[in-house]
């Protein structure tokens, strides 16, 4: 196995790794600005400089030259390397600013450069606490300022396009955001204009940056440079609660984190997933926090002489369980849904199948051509496979239609479909039938409903999915309901304000917390009143219930979906039927 | 035979009248050397090549790299396009001499670099002029179709299998894209920002294909070499750093001018009899010897110095494009060096860090010394800023930025304390 020292320790490799990758990965901390991993190498910060030598061989003796006391005559390279842009190879000695003072000395000079010319208002920054520049300024950066002179002056509050604002002066010219519009997304629709101190990056002339996944360009700039003109100074990074999550707004389930504050979603950004999304996500997926705080059902409601009034838990589970034992089991319609997770839909297909429902339905929402082939799909809903792997009925929108018209149907049960609002039916095809809705959003299908089930949604419980290729992910509760606390879910993080600040805080407020369960809840509540318990008492008993009845889910559990980052399934043949 | 420079005869831009037309540099031996290399069969690309590392040619581009050295760098031919890129961007300040082959003998680097394309079996030539040469660019293009029109260049040339094109290509006034690959950068029609080595343009040069990139006027010695063999051209001037060289010559001097002459001539003879010595007959303060950024020279240390690469590096400078700039004795070291600094802040590209800001930092430390609000640390600053950009960039822009500021400060420090604030008073 190839070697190599990186300040006098040992390290073994593999093929021919970037130093400055190798280091990270060993975690080894070096800093750095241009470099990302998953765009070209222009080594133009000048930041991560290393010094690198190779040992010197001897190919008459076939061995290294030693030195008098038998170490390996090392031969510098004569300037200092970008670690970023240097090959590691057999033997080679790297020396970084835990061993080099020349190295140390460097990382300080080019801080120097570039805080030059840049603002030096951190405070009012929007990018402060979440800045590259700033953390690597206090690590690695010089103790004061050399620099007596005016700053160049560049344009701020640039409109880039319709979600991205240019500070042109913070700008450092790593060109991430220009190499990302080159080599990721390929819409070419950014580059560095002007020359040397006066240069930033800029449209063509007349031309919007409106490129579909224009914010990672944010997510990515080293500074605040960038800044998304929906979330720009609404927060701070640190009074935020960082939450691993899933797009549900896609079939392709970008693995995203779900950043918070007093239980209010304030901004998505995506999360590293080698296997679904790389470091990127579509801007429309980003804007999905809307849906998770606003135009929620809080509390259950019931129809009463066509007015929607609130009515009490108690209440709502009375209506439901009268309106079910209503009917005949061959007179209800259950349709699941490829918007819900895997939990939900799981759980209300167990509890029908007990009244003796065999058989629950779906539609997808299939649009063909709407996908761009990298991270939107065809697929506007991220669980369509998960449907299929619980062996639910795929039908088009007309044969549901024609399901729900049916004039046998009494009583029908939906979870979470707009089917009115995406036009699959029209609220006059539910005239005369119980129609129970189990929805998070307030939308034309809950309008219609007879009695409303405020379910939470994929940021409030556990809620797995699995994506057009056939990935199983979950997510993790990352805003509380009126009933979950922060502090007893283990799965839930704690940032700043929580984990030091009181209830009695101004900060906290109840006020953004939803009246909501799960859908297992509520029907594990039904079952109780009922004597008959599915034994849910929380999202891992469903999910243990999947994997124990669904073969292709057989030994997957929520340790192993985290393990894995995903776990890989195989995906049922039906997936071309659309 | 350094003493005989007297007698020299002009090679690259020969006393011959009208020798940019075809006719009369045909009359005058033209396009024979390209014809006995394509034609005769002891000429192997392999051989060209030798013959002209043989002859060390070194490039006078600046960094002086042995031409024949490059060529031999190309891999192995694989049936796709292969490029020359000749440097013709000529932005370093004080350097002219391109120019005068443009629009004196343009049929000699043609040819030259007809023959190095044959020598590294190329398939297209670009030649790169810089943009603000607009009447140069017209007589080359002129030129190259004159030889495009008589068959030297285009398909099957000579009624050889040998096919090389040639286009002249506008720079579009860039400093930075006289750096090798940068130049290819703006050839490619993107941004001049110069890349990461390696890969060297050998292996990956213009669109990803090998290539070399040469000087004009080396290019233009090529045919001079072929012609008259090795051994005689390595016998012209300095033995390390042989050949005619074109020294542009400029500033405080009577006779400023582009003037030919053997490599290793005498700074003072240049001075002094060439160029009919300083104006005024005032004293040498300062000599700049090829090109705003390589280190000045004090008037006193001028003795014995010659215009090759050894001399001038044991005398603490380097050969560059030899654009030697003369500055009399009263020059203010601390002016000129600040219009050099505005130009190296006014060219950064902006891709590196150290370059991008440093060369403004410097700028602006000297306009406050020029104000006289500098005070005796800024001259360490200066320095200090120096050895924070030198070798620390992608391209050699900030060692050029860095380097005049350096040999300026340290060689004419007295000139700065001058303008400096007092900081330190006697207290009685």
């Amino acid at each position: 196995m190839a070697e190599i020292f990186i300040d006098n320790v040992r390290y073994e490799f593999e093929g021919k790794p970037l130093v400055l990758q190798f280091m990270l990965d060993n975690g080894l901390d070096h800093p750095f600005f241009c470099y990302h991993p998953s765009l070209s190498i222009p080594a133009n910060c000048r930041q991560c400089y290393v010094e690198a030598g190779t040992p010197v061989f001897n190919r008459e003796t076939n061995s290294y030259e030693l030195d008098e006391s038998g170490e390996r005559v090392i031969r510098f390279f004569p300037k200092l390397m970008t670690a970023c842009s240097l090959e590691a190879s057999d033997g080679m000695v790297i020396k970084t600013h835990r061993t080099s003072e020349l190295v140390k000395r460097a990382h300080k000079d080019t801080l120097e450069f570039i805080l030059v010319n840049h603002p030096l208002d951190c405070p009012i920054c929007d990018q402060a606490g979440e800045c590259p520049l700033q953390i690597q300024t206090y690590k690695y950066g010089p103790e004061g300022s050399r620099f007596e002179h005016k700053k160049v002056h560049k344009p701020k509050r640039i409109k880039l396009g319709p979600r991205v604002i240019l500070d042109a002066e913070r700008c450092i010219n790593c060109t991430r955001c220009v190499r990302f519009t080159d080599e990721i997304s390929k819409s070419h629709q950014l580059t560095i204009i002007s020359r040397g101190d006066k240069n930033y990056p800029a449209t063509a002339p007349g031309m919007e940056f409106d490129d579909a996944y224009s914010l990672n360009t944010v997510d990515i700039c080293p500074v605040g440079a960038l800044t998304s003109a929906d979330f720009r100074f609404k927060a701070r990074v640190w009074e935020m609660n960082q939450t691993p999550g899933v797009d549900v707004t896609n079939g392709k389930g970008c693995n995203i984190d779900v950043w918070t504050r007093d239980n209010l979603v304030l901004r998505i950004t995506p999360r590293y997933n080698a296997k679904v999304n790389d470091h990127w996500m579509p801007d429309f997926g980003r804007e999905d926090y809307r849906r998770m705080n606003e135009n929620r059902i809080s509390r259950p409601e019931v129809n009463l002489d066509g007015d929607k009034i609130k009515s009490s838990w108690n209440n709502a589970e009375l209506t439901f369980t009268e309106a079910i034992e209503d009917v005949n089991p061959s007179e209800i319609l259950v349709i699941g849904s490829a918007f819900s997770s895997l939990e939900d839909n799981y759980a209300i297909s167990a509890y029908f199948n007990r009244l003796g429902v065999n058989d629950v339905y779906f539609t997808p929402h299939i649009e063909a051509g709407s996908g761009d082939g990298f991270l939107i799909s065809d697929d506007h809903y991220p669980n369509t496979n998960g449907c299929r792997a619980l062996g639910f009925n795929e039908v088009s929108a007309a044969e549901l239609k024609s399901k729900i018209t049916d004039k046998s149907v009494k009583a029908i049960i939906s979870l979470e479909d707009d089917l009115i609002g995406r036009g699959v039916i029209n609220a006059g095809d539910l005239k005369g039938k119980f129609f129970a809705y189990f929805g998070s959003n307030n939308n034309e299908t809950s309008k219609a409903a007879d009695l409303v089930v405020p379910i939470t949604c994929s940021v409030e419980t556990i809620s797995s999915y699995i994506n057009v290729d056939g990935i199983l992910q979950r997510t993790v509760p990352a805003k509380e309901t009126i009933y979950t606390d922060r502090k007893l879910n283990l799965e839930m993080s704690l940032g700043r304000l929580d984990r030091y600040g009181t209830k009695f805080d101004n900060w906290v407020s109840d006020s953004n917390k939803v009246d909501c369960i799960p859908t297992w809840e509520f029907l594990e509540r039904i079952s109780r009143n009922q004597n008959s318990s599915l034994g849910f008492n929380e999202s891992g008993d469903v999910f243990e219930a999947i994997s124990s009845n669904i073969e292709s889910l057989l030994g997957i559990d929520y340790n192993k979906i985290d393990e894995l980052q995903g776990v890989q399934l195989e995906i049922s043949s039906n997936k071309t039927e659309v | 035979m350094l003493q005989d420079w007297k007698n020299y005869q002009p090679l690259l831009i020969p006393n011959i009248p009208n020798l940019h037309r075809m006719d009369v540099y045909e009359k005058n031996g033209g396009y024979e050397q390209l014809k006995k290399v394509l034609t005769d069969s002891e000429y192997s690309p392999e051989k060209v090549t030798n013959i002209v590392k043989d002859a060390n040619i070194r490039g006078r581009g600046g960094a002086g790299f042995s031409a024949g050295l490059k060529w031999s760098f190309m891999p192995k031919p694989d049936g796709g396009p292969r490029y020359i890129a000749a440097n013709g961007d000529e932005s370093e300040p004080g350097t002219f001499k391109d120019r005068q082959i443009f629009e004196y003998n343009p049929h000699l680097f043609i040819e030259g670099a007809i023959i190095a394309g044959y020598a590294m079996s190329i398939t297209a030539v670009y030649v790169y002029i810089r943009g603000e040469y607009r009447d140069w660019i017209n007589m080359m293009q002129k030129a190259v179709d004159d030889a495009y029109a008589k068959g030297y260049l285009g398909k099957n040339i000579l009624g050889t299998d040998f096919s090389i094109d040639m286009y002249v290509h506008s720079g579009a006034g860039a400093y930075i894209c006289g750096e090798e690959s940068s130049l290819m950068e703006s050839l490619e029609g993107k941004r001049g920002y110069p890349r990461v080595k390696p890969p060297f343009p050998a292996q990956k040069g213009l669109w990803g294909r090998p290539t070399t990139i040469n000087n004009i006027e080396t290019l233009a010695n090529v045919p001079l070499v072929i012609k008259n063999g090795s051994a005689w051209y390595k016998a012209i001037g300095a033995e390390t750093h042989p050949g005619p060289v074109l020294y542009g010559i400029s500033g405080h001097i009577n006779k400023p001018g582009i003037y030919e002459y053997p490599t290793g001539m005498l700074v003072s003879d240049l001075i002094n009899e060439v160029c009919g010595g300083v104006r005024g007959g005032k004293k040498v303060k300062a000599l700049i010897p090829g090109g705003s950024s390589t280190p000045p020279l004090r008037g006193d240390q001028l003795e014995g110095v010659r215009m090759d690469a050894d001399s001038l590096r044991t005398a603490g400078s380097m050969m560059g494009t030899a654009g030697m700039l003369i500055l009399d004795e009263d020059t203010d070291m601390v002016d000129f060096l600040w219009r050099v600094s505005l130009f190296y802040h006014h060219e950064s590209c902006g891709q590196c860090t150290p370059c991008r800001d440093g060369t403004g930092f410097l700028e602006k430390t000297l306009i406050k010394i020029k104000n006289g609000e500098g005070e005796m640390r800024d001259l360490d600053l200066l320095l200090d800023l120096c050895t924070q950009m030198e070798g620390r960039t992608i391209c050699a822009l900030a060692d050029a930025a860095a380097w005049p500021v350096r040999y300026t400060v340290t060689r004419f420090r007295e000139d700065f304390e001058k303008r400096v604030k007092n900081t330190v008073y006697a207290l009685a």
